[in-house]
């Protein structure tokens, strides 16, 4: 049995809508292990969206415990929470959420700088990381020259750069076509698994999920299946 | 994140909206221009008072007379006989010089006598005064040099006074020019005979030696009188007393004078402790004055006027802070989703607020910087202006209102920054991230 690494208990997320509640999340309990590539699959309006924004402390569950190492998300002020995010997540968006206004390589430093990193350093990890997405003569473009797929690696090696132990990635192929698709989830896949960090994926798209070690199926705010595959080096491990 | 980073993107996104920033900061540079120039005017003002009392003597003289003459009752409203007496003498001297802020204390002494050099004369004022006390009672020469210690048969005289050859007639001594003579290098007679260098005079007064060692300028409330040691002064007047009562007969009230003085100076170090020296000097029973007392009323009187200008100044600043603050509230507005972005990536509460207050601090800082050249260049034309109509209105920015002025612009930046800042901060990162 491998670590977990973030522990879900019984969460709910109600929203009131008028008169009528709404159950985006209704009890959901799993574990996400250390180093694995999870997939949240499901429909629009599965919850899980939703899940991932709880997970990631963007929003506050209205019932149930969410404990990520030995902190619990859900009791964090919004001080904590910024804390948390810069020092153990990272975020790949559906739509790149660059800032339009900074270079392609000011915006992977951007985590960088909030952490307070000295602009030597922070600037080579920088470069470093757009090299490794392919983009190291974009480095001094802004987003609105690059192309969708390029902004995403932009995107992509933003979220690495900080070394999160988890990256969280909302539909992060959904602009995109499909044989940048397959790209783009090769990098992040490929990062993932370089640097031993967690990866949850949340997408609708059944192909983007064999790329997981694990697939959570949400169907109506609950937990449908949990399907496990086997990969290669676990094969190995298990050796 | 440092500060550093922090001042560097605030910049930058102040430099992104170039137009807007400057517009801004145009509001914040004529806020602080309007407040600057009003002030300067009214210190110009009271400058110019100052001014012109200094050129009637030193502001920060006291003048002492002796108590009990006839005072004003403000209770009353009629003048009373003040009883109140305590002798204006050498003791009164030393204990006013132990007084905190006084740095010098010299009774004064009057004598009307004539200077007489070569074959020209010259009537003057003698003041007689403790030497060593001149230099520090304000008094200025030209040439050569003020009494010191141990000065006795040395005076200085005004540069005004002029010499006049006695054998001429009232005629012909005013319609020549005065006649130039060196006094610095003459032998100066001092007398109180007024024939002296007639065929009147009298042989039996025996002229008292002095010599010149500085010369006053020629303008100014004391350029027509004579300094010398008081005590030399004192002999002329006791020796001038027993002369008279040989010519004239005895006369008893000149025996029986007493040892009070007419005048002390009081020297204080600083001017804005005049009034309090002086009350002090009050409370002895004694009647003192000074021309702050003249300052005062002068300044009283433009309060007023000094007190609309600042209003009028003081409404342009909050109408720049006002702008200020509308400048960032939409400026927060636009960047939502930027300081989600910021936020989701690990941006802290404090960074947020940081950046908006900063940039409210840079446009404040700006706008007082531009503000404060802006100021010295209307100062300078108004007193152009005024200096040309011969108008005695005049500008004057001192240092401390030029700091001050930019120091309060930035704070009414970030004055005005701070609630926008606070509600940057408090976005909600995931709403902020989803507005497009």
């Amino acid at each position: 049995m491998r670590e977990s690494i973030i522990r879900i208990r019984d969460v709910k997320k109600i929203y009131q809508m008028g008169k009528e509640e709404i159950r985006a999340i209704d009890g959901i309990s799993m574990n996400i292990y250390q180093g694995e590539i999870c997939c949240l699959l499901g429909k629009s309006g599965s919850g899980k969206s939703t899940l991932l924004n709880l997970i990631a402390g963007l929003e506050k569950p209205t019932e149930g415990k969410i404990i990520f190492h030995k902190k619990y998300i859900e009791r964090m002020d919004e001080d904590q929470l910024a804390d948390f995010r810069r020092k153990y997540v990272g975020f790949v968006f559906q739509s790149y959420n660059l800032l339009p206004t900074l270079t392609a390589l000011e915006n992977v430093t951007l985590p960088l700088i909030f952490r307070g990193i000295p602009k030597q350093e922070r600037t080579e990890k920088a470069m470093e990381m757009l090299r490794a997405v392919g983009l190291e003569d974009r480095a001094n473009h802004k987003p609105y020259e690059m192309s969708g797929g390029q902004q995403q690696r932009v995107s992509i090696a933003r979220a690495f750069v900080n070394e999160p132990p988890v990256v969280f990635a909302d539909e992060p192929t959904g602009n995109l076509d499909t044989k940048t698709t397959y790209e783009m989830m090769d990098l992040i896949t490929g990062l993932a698994k370089k640097y031993h960090q967690t990866l949850v994926i949340v997408t609708h798209d059944l192909e983007l999920a064999e790329y997981a070690d694990r697939i959570v199926v949400l169907q109506d705010g609950r937990i449908e299946k949990i399907e496990r595959r086997k990969r290669e080096e676990e094969v190995d491990e298990n050796a | 994140m440092n500060k550093k980073d922090m001042i560097d993107m605030s910049l930058r996104s102040l430099w992104k909206r170039k137009v807007r920033t400057i517009l801004t900061v145009l509001g914040v540079v004529i806020g602080t221009a309007s407040i600057v120039v009003m002030v300067s005017i009214g210190i110009g003002m009271n400058q110019g008072f100052a001014e012109q009392l200094e050129s009637w003597g030193s502001l920060q003289v006291i003048h002492v007379y002796p108590g009990g003459g006839m005072v004003y009752d403000e209770a009353t409203g009629d003048m009373k006989q003040e009883n109140k007496k305590t002798e204006l003498n050498a003791r009164a001297v030393e204990e006013m010089k132990e007084f905190a802020h006084v740095d010098a204390v010299s009774p004064v002494i009057n004598e009307y006598l004539l200077l007489s050099v070569g074959k020209y004369v010259a009537d003057a004022s003698v003041v007689g005064l403790d030497p060593s006390a001149m230099e520090a009672l304000g008094y200025k020469v030209e040439e050569g040099r003020l009494l010191t210690e141990g000065d006795s048969k040395s005076v200085v005289v005004g540069g005004a006074v002029e010499f006049y050859d006695p054998k001429l007639s009232w005629e012909m001594r005013y319609s020549t020019d005065p006649p130039q003579v060196d006094i610095l290098n003459e032998k100066i007679n001092l007398t109180y005979d007024w024939n002296v260098g007639t065929r009147h005079a009298d042989k039996s007064i025996k002229p008292f030696r002095v010599d010149a060692v500085g010369r006053t300028s020629a303008e100014g409330a004391d350029s027509w009188s004579v300094f010398m040691p008081i005590r030399e002064l004192e002999k002329i007047q006791k020796e001038r007393k027993e002369w008279e009562k040989e010519q004239y007969g005895g006369n008893s009230a000149a025996r029986n004078q007493s040892k009070e003085y007419s005048e002390v100076l009081v020297k204080v170090d600083e001017m804005e402790q005049v009034q309090a020296v002086q009350q002090q000097i009050k409370d002895m029973g004694f009647r003192a004055s000074s021309l702050t007392d003249e300052l005062a009323s002068m300044q009283e009187t433009t309060k007023m006027l000094r007190l609309v200008l600042g209003a009028i100044g003081a409404i342009s600043m909050l109408v720049a802070a006002i702008s200020i603050t509308n400048t960032m509230v939409m400026s927060i507005y636009e960047r939502t989703k930027e300081i989600g972005i910021m936020k989701v990536i690990g941006a802290s509460l404090r960074d947020i607020r940081g950046l908006f207050l900063m940039e409210a601090a840079f446009i404040g800082f700006a706008g007082g910087v531009i503000g404060i050249v802006l100021s010295y260049l209307l100062s300078f034309l108004v007193n152009m202006v005024a200096a040309g109509q011969g108008s005695t209105m005049q500008s004057a920015i001192p240092l401390w209102l030029a700091l001050g002025a930019v120091v309060f612009a930035t704070g009414v930046g970030v004055a005005a920054g701070y609630l926008p800042a606070n509600r940057a901060m408090k976005l909600s990162a995931l709403t902020a991230i989803k507005t497009e």
